[in-house]
């Protein structure tokens, strides 16, 4: 039997470390539960970001999230950006090691985004494979992220629910449950968010991941960069109860708030949690033509005196 | 004969459509996206499937607008200076180009720029006399904004600490010549065709600007307390710390300056005071004595 989040501890509601916080971090130390790392954003600098989190490693719990494991890409996997996270980890006592169910690049190229696989009884195979091999290489269980997508494959057989359920039970990994992806990828792919929530393994959730979205009228872009809207805390809320609560983690990559406006909106989690609801703000809906862009990305930009 | 890797093939396929500057559509009908999967556009349903409300092409139009939208984002964060200067549409325009030719190969995004100087090198236009020009210009920039970027997560010196100008004063003067300099290892020296440092401090400052007249300009760029700093050194200094880094030893380094420099005089009257300077900045870390 597996134990509940394969026998990893609840670290509470935690948000993403982003580098324009580091200054309040530093000079406040607020009573955040945890933080979570773009991995990426620290396994190569041997400058301020990595000083920041060495200092912030004594004081909380981490988690590194990354974006470039590619697990589902047809290309070899990339050791050396391996070795680079074991190493990490081993040195900030990362928590766990996540990444997306995804691949962002194939024929040696990166294309930076986090793009979806066909579901089907070739692609479980193929990602299963690796996620031994890279569990086997980190000497730790994987946990992988469902992703919000914009297409569906003509080649897919099953659900996204029933190909993260098989791919988890039989690669024996973990899975970070993003409600917001679920949400996001339910009003993409016309299906009921709720029935995926309930069809994934409960006992397999290391993690959950909230976050903002962009309506855009017959479609919803992942784009990180406001407050969690009412549905996505239902969905939460039941994903809690089905599993019994699992670390909580928000999401805010653009417009990105100050740090207690980022706080305070993970912590109306435990509202939600208790039933006792919370203020949510509207859907934030667009009808620009000019979309905006899903999943922004993490680039540490220099201080220069 | 059935495709016995369909998922090297649609991810083939994918990227090439995804990737293509010209769109969705033409990206589908290119053959660079057809010896992978021979769908037409009209027919991209039998690949990728549609929703209630949106068509294949719209959807996969997401990946499309973000794939350019994002890693410009980046360009234009790592070259500020240089977007301010050409304008947004115009460092898109130079961003977009470089994408398309020579596309992310790295897992970190702090490599995706690390070919643009050469890339702005290699499809400049034709220079229009001997004397630098603007190209010129906007390649010393991109330069430098780079070179910034590589000494912000460089190994530094906060740890390790540095070589103080009273450490060197203790250095007998019967050892001085032949001991050597280990340099930090996040200095780095930089020698431009126009004055970009001043140009980049008019930029922080919000001050109008406009391309200088060319003027060589000599640069360290290094780091303390994790903050990238700019030194500007003249002529001398850049080739006596250019041999100090190279390995040789003082003695050896400064007779190597000396014999470049117009005016041997001064040379000789500034090198104590280039010396403490150099310590003072922090760009030794270690002194190997005889």
């Amino acid at each position: 039997m597996t134990a509940a989040r394969l026998g990893h501890q609840n670290l509470g509601l935690g948000v993403g470390l982003r580098s324009v916080h580091f200054g309040h971090i530093l000079q406040h130390w607020p009573a955040v539960d945890w933080f979570e790392i773009i991995s990426e954003n620290y396994i190569d600098t041997q400058g301020r970001p990595r000083y920041v989190l060495d200092q912030i490693a004594e004081r909380y719990p981490l988690v590194m999230h990354g974006v470039s494991l590619s697990i589902g890409s047809t290309d070899p996997l990339d050791f050396e950006y391996l070795a680079k996270l074991k190493r990490l980890a081993g040195e900030i006592d990362a928590r766990w090691i996540s990444d997306h169910l995804c691949w962002t690049g194939v024929a040696g190229r990166n294309s930076h985004d986090l793009l979806p696989i066909p579901y089907n009884e070739e692609s479980l195979a193929h990602v299963v494979a690796r996620i031994k091999t890279v569990q086997e290489f980190l000497e730790r269980p994987l946990v992988l992220e469902d992703p919000s997508s914009y297409v569906t494959f003509a080649a897919s057989t099953m659900t996204e629910w029933e190909f993260l359920s098989a791919m988890a039970n039989e690669a024996d990994c973990g899975l970070l449950l993003d409600v917001n992806n679920v949400y996001v990828s339910g009003v993409n792919h016309d299906f009921d968010p709720a029935e995926y929530v309930r069809g994934v393994p409960h006992e397999r959730i290391v993690q959950f991941h909230l976050a903002g979205h962009t309506n855009m009228g017959d479609y919803c872009i992942d784009t990180h960069d406001a407050a969690v809207i009412d549905p996505v805390w239902r969905l939460y809320q039941l994903a809690h109860e089905l599993t019994g609560g699992a670390s909580t983690l928000l999401e805010w990559d653009a417009n990105i708030p100050p740090f207690d406006v980022m706080h305070a909106e993970v912590l109306k989690a435990r509202g939600h949690i208790t039933a006792q609801g919370g203020e949510s703000p509207e859907p934030i809906t667009t009808k620009s033509a000019d979309a905006p862009a899903p999943h922004p990305l993490h680039f540490v930009t220099p201080e220069i005196e | 004969m059935s495709d016995p890797h369909p998922l090297m093939t649609l991810q083939r396929w994918m990227q090439s459509v995804i990737t293509n500057p010209r769109g969705i559509s033409a990206g589908i009908d290119n053959a660079a996206a057809r010896q992978w999967i021979d769908v037409a556009s009209d027919d991209v349903e039998q690949v990728i499937g549609r929703s209630q409300k949106r068509t294949s092409i719209e959807r996969l139009q997401v990946y499309g607008n973000a794939y350019f939208a994002r890693l410009v984002e980046c360009m234009r964060e790592q070259f500020p200076a240089l977007c301010e200067t050409l304008g947004q549409e115009l460092f898109d325009g130079f961003a977009l180009d470089y994408l398309d030719k020579r596309p992310s190969t790295s897992y970190t995004l702090s490599r995706l720029a690390d070919r643009f100087v050469p890339h702005l090198e290699t499809t400049r236009p034709a220079a229009e006399s001997a004397a630098p020009g603007w190209a010129d210009f906007l390649i010393d920039l991109a330069s430098f904004e780079w070179s910034v970027a590589q000494t912000f997560d460089a190994p530094g010196t906060e740890q390790s600490g540095v070589i103080t100008p009273d450490d060197l004063a203790q250095v007998s003067p019967d050892d001085w010549p032949q001991t050597r300099l280990i340099a930090a290892p996040c200095l780095r020296l930089h020698a431009y065709r126009f004055p970009v440092n001043a140009y980049f401090s008019d930029f922080r400052a919000g001050r109008p600007l406009s391309i200088p007249p060319a003027a060589a300009t000599w640069l360290a760029l290094s780091r303390r307390e994790y903050i990238v700093r700019r030194i500007p050194l003249d002529e001398s200094e850049f080739l006596l710390l250019q041999s100090l880094l190279a390995g040789q030893s003082v003695g050896a380094a400064i007779e190597a300056a000396a014999e470049q420099s117009a005016d041997f005089d001064a040379f000789a009257r500034n090198l104590p005071h280039w010396f403490q300077r150099f310590a003072g900045e922090g760009f030794f870390t270690k002194l190997v004595k005889p």
